[in-house]
Formats: structure tokens, sequence, C-alpha cells
């Protein structure tokens, strides 16, 4: 700003074509030596931002790394003064393949994972479509009922849900099954994300579409559903991670039948007092194995996970 | 009124079946065995294969094929803490036998997840078995479970190239030294659960038991860990929760091998394998220590119990049958020889225990030598083990006696409200006369009854002899907080005679009462 | 406190301004509840009078009704049938019947129970089976299930209620179409309408169905539980059965006197989980943000990278993981063996025996689990905010904390508004986090009760947990599971109130 003044205060004065030249390189000069700072400056900001990050990085990878690690200690006792393993190799992996029901528990939780992800999706979708676009009479009811639900400690259920899972044979070795039951059962619960997402598109295209003689099916398919991608790839991740992490109510429904177990149940038992020692290593390598395929579709997905989580959590 | 008539009918049949139960009169029904069982079985991980080739050979063994009975055994792996918490919460699908610790029993016959032991069981773990065996397995009178292990203590695993000076090894306070010299850890679990703790309190000579009714319920409890050698006990436990070196853990290997590595841990024979390995030459097991409290000397005491093997109630007698002549195999001689071979069990069976590798192991013998000081763990309910818990963390936190004398109180008072005594008040008592009389010297509590009256709470002694210038008081739950004389002062009989203590507690929220002498003839 | 104008209130020094506001923020607070009383007031009115007018109609409808509609009364679809809606009318009268079969076999049999919950708990007897002597048990009644299905059949009896209503309602809506010459809809119409006009039908039934059975009936359960006497003692099936206590089980927790020690240590635990779930929700998402943002600079590089590295910590399930940080910062552990050895202490810093450092340390590790998700949405709101507006604040030459300040933070804050709120409800029930790092850990003297010990850091979930799966106190379990439950809904009550952005749905359509 300071500039401009200044030349405005020139202009009202002779200046010889040579003067004219010198101001010019000066003034060309300083906007560079300005740019210079500007540059410096925030290559000074990045800097640190790299720091900072970096040491972030470090702090988030460091269990993870150790985890690893682990996973490829051949001596074989619970928690170690040392990161790196004195013996490497692949013992627990293959131990954890040849010699325990994880290859069944890791099918069953890709099972569960399968199913539970299309059909959460379909039941997710459904509900928040609904609560979103349609006006019907029960509406607000139905959305503070079930805010009201989902404020009730909810794993207080689980001994009544392992009674009805019990009575229709769906516990024990036919756990995996129970569980998903479950999952599905009460999934229309969790519709907020979605629903929010569902809030953020226009509805004049509902009505749009309306006029033109559109039934509410086929506005759901041929006009939501294409800008739903994001949502929907989000509830299938969510829904299909599930499983892997759940240790206490598919070990409580389990009841010790290993056939029936998912990874978290199956896995959780090794860190059992009288098994630590000796399964440890082999529970960090199931561990990592199980992280593989989340990873893998978490980043492959990842773009529509965070454009669904943003439009969901925006409107919660 | 039909209705009516059948239900009494109903209740007065289950009566007496009841009562034919208890008396253990048998309904004869002599039944043929053959049969193909299935049978669901939780064991410890450890021994999942072996139980499985066990059970096969129990299959081919004579008692099986003479009757026909062949098993079909599908086995998980359930640590025996689990197996007992998940039997009590659904005793139906439960397993058909299961392995346990003792301290589930009282739990587990509070949920009639066991079913108890006929007549010949009975005999069978009693003629094989060591005496402290077959009364873990026992509640109420009755016995519930067949012993599988003699080997449920703890005892000490030790560094020996920091520990150099065995004579260490009897004194707490001498390892703690070292411990801190060499900056490693003194591994005891003692914050981590009662189990451990009540070393401190067994060695200075306290008490803590229960028994219990037939149906689980405590019956009647002896506890004087509320006491001046429970403050001991607690000052022996400081040492250690507040030196540097302590650590809450009981985990062999994973202490041994950790970062800040230990030098000495209390755990039990599970860990044995464990701690050889980690430890290599240097490895070295003993019994506890002794600790040091104003100028005396105690040695740590300890638990020493079992592991069982229990059978679930059965709606079907014979599969009953079979599952008890399974368990009794599969706690017999040979099977616990096995155990102890593949994973270092001591067996309870008198035989098996005779056996020279048995007797000379240099694990079972340190267990052995800690049980001089051992109290067999009979049964405890289980808060107790969540109240004794904290008793560590209150040693640990404490600045003076007074601090320790609180926590034990504390911890008195829920036992009490537990076990559902009522604690001493101003208007329910128990007041007492306490004095100089007689042949008491201020030395020991005369009782009073609480009497119907409508002027108060009113409190009266039996006769008491008193001569000219006797003193005493009335106190409250025997102890000296609440306390009633003439004032605050002692109360002083002025005629000799023979007299009744009347206490009038005239307002029990003000603590105010009067004593006065009623003359007897 | 006086209200002031907004003249007045323009007038005060910015301070004042700040004073004023939170003044007229305690004072509406008393205002709130009353406005709520109000409401509860006017939603129990409405409710007398709608059940007023319902006797009033179903009257009215029969006296005015033909003879399709009055029996309709007694057989379901009757009227439907009649006038040529065969589709709809079998489908009432299918249901009609079914709900009778099921009450008649079942329903009858569960509800007569109900009362008593059972009266014979199992008997054994000593059967000699083969030479040896046996207990052989019989189970009669079942308390659980009689009580599961009681209320189930409950539910139908309501539901069955309900149709019987609209049954009626239809017959009445039919009889005055038809009187008016217009014609009724067909069973092809009755189908089109699922998709169209009815479509929320179509969506909802099954998800509702889900939740009604996997969700509404066993939190019902739940709380009926905590008027019976069912505990270990009382498990209703093997030992003993369980029966009706009114409010016993109220009484023990609140009774402050009570020697079982349950009400201090609630509060006790209640308090922390409060300051936990603000900690743990507000850490998370201002450190979230801020990595979001220092991700997200302009010319930083390897964004995908940063980002994926963070991501790493969601894949790995948090049983192993946070089972792994927990040992790791034990007293023996490897973070205190690092720092012995390069000498910054002597002796092993005892991060899970202290009550404090205990508890911060679950806060920061729950820091270490939380940034990912947060950073993923802070990510996509950010992209969204227009970008125009830091143009125009950087010409205006606001340096990037007062950008931060007046763009970044209040925009967050309105969209995220409902976020925060579920965050901080998901944390008063953060399971995990605590029970993995420290079961509850370190051990809390004073709060030992008669019945599930409570820790320094247990959450009122994780010692729920522990009353129901130690001490099998399911009937105390519920009781707490009620006032956690009012905890929660009081806070989200008051927070949904204040908050700007719940209030306007459609603001963003």
């Amino acid at each position: 700003m300071n500039e401009l003044k200044n030349n405005d205060e020139f202009l009202n004065e002779e200046i010889t074509p040579e003067e004219e030249q010198a101001l010019k390189q000066l003034q060309e000069k300083r906007e560079e030596k300005r740019h210079m700072g500007l540059k410096a400056k925030s290559t000074i900001s990045n800097t640190i931002i790299y720091i900072i990050l970096g040491i972030i990085s470090v702090i988030w990878l460091i269990p993870f790394v150790f985890i690893v690690l682990q996973s490829f200690r051949v001596e074989n006792t619970w928690m170690v003064g040392y990161v790196l393993p004195k013996q490497w190799g692949f013992d627990n992996y293959i131990r954890l393949f040849k010699e325990t029901s994880f290859p069944r528990w890791f099918l069953n939780t890709f099972i569960m994972g399968l199913i539970v992800s299309v059909v959460q999706t379909v039941m997710v979708l459904s509900m928040s479509y609904t609560l979103s676009r349609l006006r019907f009479k029960g509406r607000k009811f139905l959305m503070n009922f079930m805010l009201v639900l989902g404020m009730f400690p909810g794993f207080l259920t689980m001994i009544v849900l392992y009674r009805i899972l019990s009575d229709m044979h769906l516990i024990g070795a036919n756990a995996i099954w129970g569980c998903i039951l479950v999952y599905v059962a009460s999934s229309g619960m969790g519709y907020y994300i979605s629903k929010g997402f569902f809030d953020t598109i226009p509805r004049s295209l509902d009505e749009a579409a309306r006029i033109d003689g559109a039934s509410r099916l086929q506005i759901f398919y041929k006009i939501i559903m294409p800008l739903a991608k994001p949502i929907v790839i989000y509830t299938i991740l969510t829904a299909f991670m599930a499983p892997w992490g759940d240790f206490v109510f598919a070990r409580y429904i389990s009841n010790f039948t290993s056939s029936g177990m998912n990874v978290a149940a199956g896995l959780y038992a090794w860190l059992e007092k009288d098994m630590i020692n000796q399964m440890y290593t082999t529970f960090c390598a199931g561990g990592v194995i199980v992280s593989i395929p989340i990873t893998i579709l978490f980043l492959c997905l990842q773009k529509y996970y965070v454009e669904g989580v943003t439009g969901g959590a925006v409107k919660g | 009124m039909k209705k009516r008539i059948l239900s009494l009918f109903i209740a007065l049949f289950v009566a007496v079946v009841l009562v034919g139960c208890a008396s253990k009169t048998t309904t004869e029904a002599q039944l043929d065995l053959t049969g193909t069982y299935k049978v669901k079985v939780w064991v410890a991980d450890a021994i999942t294969a072996l139980t499985q080739t066990q059970i096969d050979a129990f299959n081919a063994s004579e008692e099986a094929t003479s009757r026909g009975i062949k098993v079909e055994a599908t086995i998980e792996a359930v640590g025996e803490g689990d197996a007992a918490s998940k039997m009590t919460s659904d005793v139906i699908n439960g397993a058909d036998i299961f392995g346990f610790a003792q301290d589930q029993l009282a739990r587990l016959v509070e949920a009639k997840g066991v079913s108890q032991l006929g007549n010949a069981a009975a005999k069978f773990v009693n003629d094989n078995n060591d005496g402290g065996a077959a009364a873990a397995a026992t509640l109420g009178g009755q016995l519930y479970a067949y012993p599988m292990t003699s080997d449920n203590g703890y005892f000490m695993y030790y560094d020996k190239s920091v520990i150099t000076d065995a004579t260490h090894l009897t004194s707490l306070e001498q390892l703690i030294a070292d411990c801190e010299a060499a900056s490693k850890m003194f591994s005891f679990e003692l914050e981590g659960s009662g189990w451990y703790n009540a070393a401190f309190f067994f060695g200075a000579g306290c008490v803590s038991s229960f028994t219990f009714e037939k149906n689980g319920a405590i019956a009647t409890v002896n506890d004087t860990y509320n006491s001046d050698k429970g403050v001991i006990a607690m000052k022996g436990m400081q040492k250690l929760l507040t030196s540097t070196c302590y650590n809450n853990s009981s985990n062999a290997a994973a202490s041994f091998d950790a970062s800040v590595g230990s030098a000495i841990v209390v755990s039990g024979t599970w860990d044995s394998n464990a701690a050889q390995s980690a430890l290599g030459d240097n490895f070295g097991v003993a019994p506890l220590p002794s600790f040091t409290v104003d100028g005396k000397t105690y040695h740590l005491g300890s638990f020493t119990g079992n592991k069982l093997m229990g059978v679930r109630p059965q709606q079907d007698p014979k599969k009953a049958a079979v599952l008890n002549l399974l368990a009794q195999y599969l706690t017999g001689q040979t099977c616990q020889e096995q155990r102890y071979k593949e994973n270092g069990w001591g067996p309870s069976n008198l035989e098996a225990q005779k056996l020279p590798e048995i007797a000379n192991d240099p694990v079972l013998s340190a267990f052995n030598a800690q049980n001089e000081y051992g109290v067999p763990q009979g049964q405890y309910p289980g808060q107790w083990w969540d109240l004794t818990k904290v008793l560590a963390t209150s040693a640990k936190n404490a600045k003076s006696d007074a601090d320790i004398q609180t926590a034990l109180q504390s911890y008195r008072s829920t036992l009490d409200s537990l076990v559902g005594v009522v604690p001493p008040s101003w208007d329910n008592g128990p007041w007492g006369v306490i004095g100089k009389f007689g042949e008491y010297n201020w030395n020991e509590d005369v009782l009073m009854t609480k009497k119907e009256s409508t002027e108060g709470f009113v409190f009266e002694s039996a006769p008491i002899e008193f001569a000219e210038g006797d003193q005493f008081k009335c106190r409250l739950g025997e102890n000296w907080d609440s306390s009633v004389g003439n004032g605050k002062d002692n109360f002083v009989v002025e005629t000799a005679g023979k007299y009744i203590v009347r206490l009038t507690v005239t307002d029990a929220n003000a603590k105010t009462a009067t004593i006065t002498l009623v003359p007897v003839e | 406190m006086e209200k002031l104008n907004d003249l007045q209130y323009l007038r005060l020094s910015k301070w004042k301004k700040f004073l004023y506001k939170l003044c007229m923020f305690f004072v509406g607070i008393p205002v709130f509840f009353k406005n709520i009383g109000i409401k509860i007031g006017r939603f129990f009115k409405n409710i007398v009078l709608r059940i007023k007018d319902l006797f009033v109609d179903l009257f009215l409808t029969f006296k005015n009704g033909d003879y399709k509609t009055r029996v309709s009364y007694l057989i379901f679809g009757f009227g439907n049938i009649t006038r040529g809606q065969v589709f709809r009318g079998l489908f009432f009268f299918l249901f009609e019947v079914l709900f009778i079969f099921y009450m008649i076999f079942w329903g009858g049999g569960w509800l007569s129970k109900l009362g008593t919950l059972g009266t014979q708990g199992p008997t054994t007897e000593w059967v000699d089976v083969g030479g040896i002597d046996v207990e052989k048990t019989v189970y009669h009644d079942d308390s659980f299930k009689i009580l599961l299905y009681g209320i189930l059949t409950i539910f139908f009896i309501i539901a069955f209620i309900y149709t019987w209503r609209i049954n009626i309602k239809q017959n009445k809506i039919a009889q005055e179409i038809l009187a008016t010459g217009k014609k009724l809809k067909s069973g092809k119409d009755d189908i089109h309408s699922l998709i169209d006009d009815q479509f929320h039908k179509t969506l909802l039934a099954l998800p509702i169905t889900g939740i009604i059975i996997f969700t509404v009936l066993p939190i019902f359960f739940m709380i009926i539980i905590a008027f019976t006497n069912y505990d270990k003692t009382h498990n209703g099936i093997s030992n003993n059965l369980f029966s009706w206590v009114g409010f016993e089980n109220f009484n023990q927790l609140v009774n402050v006197g009570s020697s079982s020690n349950f009400s201090a240590t609630f509060g006790e635990i209640l308090g922390w989980t409060l300051m936990w779930a603000f900690f743990a929700t507000f850490t998370n998402y201002f450190l979230g943000m801020l990595v979001a943002i220092m991700i997200n600079k302009k010319g930083i590089k390897m964004k995908k990278v940063w980002r994926t590295i963070l991501v790493l910590t969601i894949a790995i399930p948090q049983f192993v993981s946070l089972l792994y940080v927990s040992k790791l910062f034990a007293t023996d552990g490897i973070v205190n063996g690092i720092l012995i050895k390069l000498k910054w202490i002597e002796q092993p810093i005892r991060f899970w025996e202290d009550k404090w450092l205990a508890r911060l340390m679950v806060i920061l590790i729950n820091i270490w689990i939380g940034i990912p998700y947060l950073m993923l949405i802070a990510t996509g709101i950010l992209m969204n905010i227009p970008q125009d507006l830091y143009e125009s604040a950087r010409i205006d030459g606001a340096n990037a904390w007062q950008q931060y300040m007046k763009i970044t933070l209040p925009y967050m804050l309105f969209v995220t508004g409902p976020y925060l709120l579920t965050s901080f409800i998901g944390n008063i029930n953060n399971f995990n986090v605590i029970y993995l790092l420290t079961t509850g850990g370190p051990n809390n003297p004073n709060s030992s009760t008669a019945g599930g010990s409570a820790g320094y850091t247990d959450l009122l979930i994780t010692w729920l947990f522990k009353i129901t799966t130690n001490d099998s106190n399911y009937k105390i379990a519920a009781v707490i599971g009620i006032m956690v439950f009012v905890v929660v809904a009081v806070i989200s009550l008051i927070v949904y109130n204040i908050m700007p952005s719940t209030k306007n749905e459609e603001d963003f359509s």
C-alpha cells in the first residue's frame, strides 16, 4: 500500500527517462525481495510443519512397527525388553496357519464382514434415505426415539441378546450367524452419518423428478444412489471393519466354541494368563494379518471414506 | 381351586424330593450305560491336545469298553478363571466337564453350575488324593469336584546373577536392597490380587476364612485382618510397595525379559518352564522370604490350592454317570502323571506324588517348602478378592499407622456388609461392660442385652457382683471409640452388692446415655 | 440480572459482553428446565386428549358404521374383503389369526407367568446308574425366558391393538369414500403405493423390525430387570428363580448411608466419566483439526503418505494395539527401559499406578487412537470451506492464527456440532480404550464395594462390565444402566437446545 502512495506522489513531479528506468529497477528489486521474504517465511513454516508431521508419524508408527517386529520374533515369550527380535523368522505366521484355528476364524470373520457389509448397507441406506428425503407421520418421533435408544449403554443388552440367540441356536458353533443377525438387525440405529450425507443432496433434484412423474423408488435408485457413492462405500467399509475388532460381543456369543469365533474373540483368548507366554508373538502375527485386508481397503477407498464421513458428520 | 390343590401337591412333592436329596437316598435304576456320548470339555489351552489323547485312551480303557461307552468330545481351550464365569452366566449351554481353579468353587456351587459328587465318586476322590485337595473340592460339607493338581500356590523365582548371596533369600529387606542396588525389579502382584498379598497377612498371623451353606451362601466368617497383626502385615508390604524396585506383576517370563528386568518374580508352578528359559543358568527358585517389622521377623505365608475338574449338572442320569467315570479317569494317576510330564502340573494324586521325578522336582520342592507356611485355600466369596486387592494399594498410600488402621477398618465394615453383619450402633449395640470388678480387670467385655422399653434404648447386663470402689465403663462394639461412664470418667460403685448394669441410650444420634445400677436380690 | 436491549449490549466492553453472555447462559438454565417441564406437561395432556378422541372415534365409527364395519370390530379385514379390497383384508385377517394362534399356544402361557416370573425352580434327585450314584437335575421354570417372552407378548398385544385400530379406521374411511361415490384403491394400487407414496413403509419395514427385536426389546428388558432381583444367587433357571422386588435396587444405589457404598462409588465414577468424555472429545477434536490443517496446507507435499501413516492405526484392531501400548508404558516396560538407558530418569515412572498419571495417560493414548478419524473428517470439511473467505481475509492482512480463529474454527464448530455431541456420548461409553489400557486400574481403595470394585480410570461402562461379568449382579447393572441413560439424556438435551446447527435440519438442502 505504501509503495502505491509513493508512486502517486511521484506522478505529480517530472521524471526523466533515466530516473524512470532506475525507479523501475528499484521497484522490481523491492518486489523480488518481498517475494523472497514471503517464500522464505513459507519455507520456514513448511519446514516446521514437516518436522511436526515427521514426529507425529514416528509416534503413530512406533506401536505399529513394534507389533510387526514382535510378529517376526521367534523366541516366544510375552513382552521382552528389546524391540528387534534376536531371532527372525516366519515361525509365528506358519504356526498361526498350521497349528491354530486362525484360518477358520479368519474365514468366519471374512464371511461376517461380507454379509454384514452388504445387508447393513442396505438397511442403513433405506433407513437414512427415508428419514432424510421422505416426509411422513411419525418421522420426527422415530428419530427422537432412536436418539434416546442410543443413549442406553448398549452392551448391557448383551445378556439378553445371548438368550435370544441361544433360543435360536445361534450361539456356540453357530455364533457367527448370531453375530451377523445382531449386527445387521441393529444397524438401522447407525443412520446418522448417512442421513447427514443425504441431507446435503439438494431436494430440488427429487422435486424435479417428481414433476417428471418418477415414483419414489425410481428416484431412490436412479437419482439419489448414483450421487451417494461415497456414503455407500463409507457404510460398506465401516460395516466390513466392525467384525474384525469385536472381542466382547462375539466372544460372549461364541461361548468358547473355537469354530464359532471371529478373529478378535479367538486371538483375545490367547491373552489368558496361561497362554500369553507361548502365544503372544503369534497373537501379534494374527493382528498383523488382520490389519492387511483392512489397510488395503482403506487405502483404496480412503477418498470415498473422507467424502462420506464429512458429508455425514457435517449434518450428523 | 383345583389348580391350587395341584400346585400344593407339586410343592409337597418337591419338598419330599428335596429332603430326599439332602440325605442322598437314591432311586434304584439299574441302567445300561452303553451308547455314544457327546461331551463338551473345557480345559486350559496348555492341555487341550493332551486331554484329547487322554479321552481317546479312556474310550479304549477297560472301564469304558466293558460298559460299551464311547465318548465323543469337543474340547475347547478355556482358562480356569474364565470357565467358572462363563458357567455361571449360562449353566445350560456350558461345558459338561471343565477344569477350574478352586477359588471359583463357591461361585459355581451358588449358580449350581457344578454337580455334587455321589458316594462312589466321593470315595474315589478321598482315597486317591491328598487331604488338602479333597478339602479344596468340598463346600458346605459336600464334595463337588475332582482334584486335578496340588500345585496352585506361589513362591519365588530369582536371578542368581543378581541375588548372588543365597543367605539373602530369607530376608525380604535384603532382597529389596539387592534389587535396588542392581536396578532390577522385584515382581510381586500385590496390588493385582488378594491372592498374592495374603502372603503378608498370613505371614503376620492373620486369618481369614469363610464357611458356606450348602447352597453356596456364606455361613460364617473368621477374619482377623483388622487387627494389630494386620497392621504389621501392611507395614511389611509397604516396604516392598514403596521400594523403587517394586513391580506389580506375576508373569515370570515377561518380567525377567522386560525392559527393566526383574531379579525376583513371585509366581507359581505354571511359570516354571518360562522362567527357566528366560533365566537359563541363572535360574533359581526358593520359598518366599521373611520380613521384619518393629524388630520381629515373620515368614511370608501363601495360599496353597488346587485345580479341580467339575461336572455340570445333567438332566440325563446316564450321561451324568459317564461324565463321572470320565472325570475320574482324567483326574486319575495316569493322567495326572502325563500332565506333570508335559506341562509340569504337580499332581494331587497320592501315588503320582510318590514318583521320584515329581518328588525331587526343584520347582515342586520350592512349592512344598513354601507350603509349610501356606494356608490351604479354602473357599472365598468372589468379592473377598476385590476387597483384599485394594489393601495393598492402601498400604502403598498409607502415611501412618492410622491410615493403615482406617483401611483395615473399612475393609472390615465392607466385609461385614457383604456377610450381612450389622455394624455396631448406639441404638442397637452390641454394648458391653468393661472395668475392674470381680475377676475382670479391664480385659474383657461383659456383653449386655437389649431390652424392650419405652424410655429409649435400654441395654442390661447379667447380674454382677461389685465391691465398693469398683470402676467400669460401658463400651460399644468392644472398642473404645464409643463409651459411657459417669460422664467421661469411669463409673464408680459406691456400695458393694449384686447389680444389673442398665444403660439407657437417651438419644442415639446425639450419642447420650446414662448408666444406672439396678440392685438384685 | 437485568436483560439488556441491543443498544445497551453493544455499548458494553468486550469483556463485559462475554460476562453478560455467561450470565445469561446460567440465567437461562432454570428457564430451560421450566420449558422442558411445560413441554412434558403438554405432552401428557396431549396424550390424554388423544386417548379420549380415540375412544370417541371408535364409538362413533361403530354407531355410524354399516354391518361390514361392525363385523370388522371382531373379524379383521372383513370390511376390506366385502368391499373388494381383498388383498388388504386378507392381510389383516391373517394377522389376527396368527396373533390368536400365538396367544393360545405360547403368549398366553408366558403372560400368565409374568406376574410371578415362575414358581418352580430346578429340582434334583439321586439316581443309581450302573452302580454309580449321580445327581439328576430337572429344570422347570425359567424366569429369564418368562420375562423375555412375556415382554415380547406385550409388544405383540400392542401391535395387535394398533392393527385393530387401523383396521377400524380403514373401514370408516372406506365407508366415507364409498358414500361419496368414489372408487376404493385396488390391491394393485396398494402395491404400487408401497414403492411410491408409502415408500417409507417399504424401506423402514426391515430395519425397524430388526431394531425392535434386537434393540428395543433387550433395552426394555434390561430396564425391567432393575425391578427384579436377578443376580448370581437368583439366576432364573439353574439355582433360584428371580422375582419382582419393586424399587429395592434403586434404594440400594441411592441410599447414601447404605453400607454397600454404591452411591459414593457411582458419584466418583460419574465425575471421572464426564471429565474423561470432555477431554477425550476436545483433545481429539482440536488436535485432529490441527493435524488436518497442517497436512492440507498449501505447499506440503506427500499429503497421501501422511494420511496413510495415521490411518494405519485404524487398521490394526484396538485389542492388539492398545494392549501393546499399555505394556509399552508398564513399570518395567520399554518406555521406562529406554528412558533409564538414556539416563533421563533413574527410577521407572509408574505410569499406571498413580491416579492422575494413569488418567492423563489414557487421555493421551486416546489422542493416538482418535486423531486419525478426526483428521479424516476435518480434511473433508476443510476442503469444503470456501477458499474466497481465506483470500479476503488475507487481503485484510489477517495472519494464520486470526484466519483460524475467525474462519476455520467457527465453520468447523458450526458444521460438526452434532458430531461433537455424538462423540461426547460415544466417549462416555468408550469401553475399549479404558478396558484394554488399564482395565480400570489403579485400584481405588475408597470405592471397593461389596461387588464390582472400581478403579480410578473406570468409566461407568467398564464398571458396568465388571459388575455384570465378575459379579453377575445384573439387577444393579440395570439400575446403573438407567442412571447412565439419564445422565446422557440430560446432557444431550441441554446441548441440543443450545447448539445452533441442530435446529435447522434443512439448512443445507
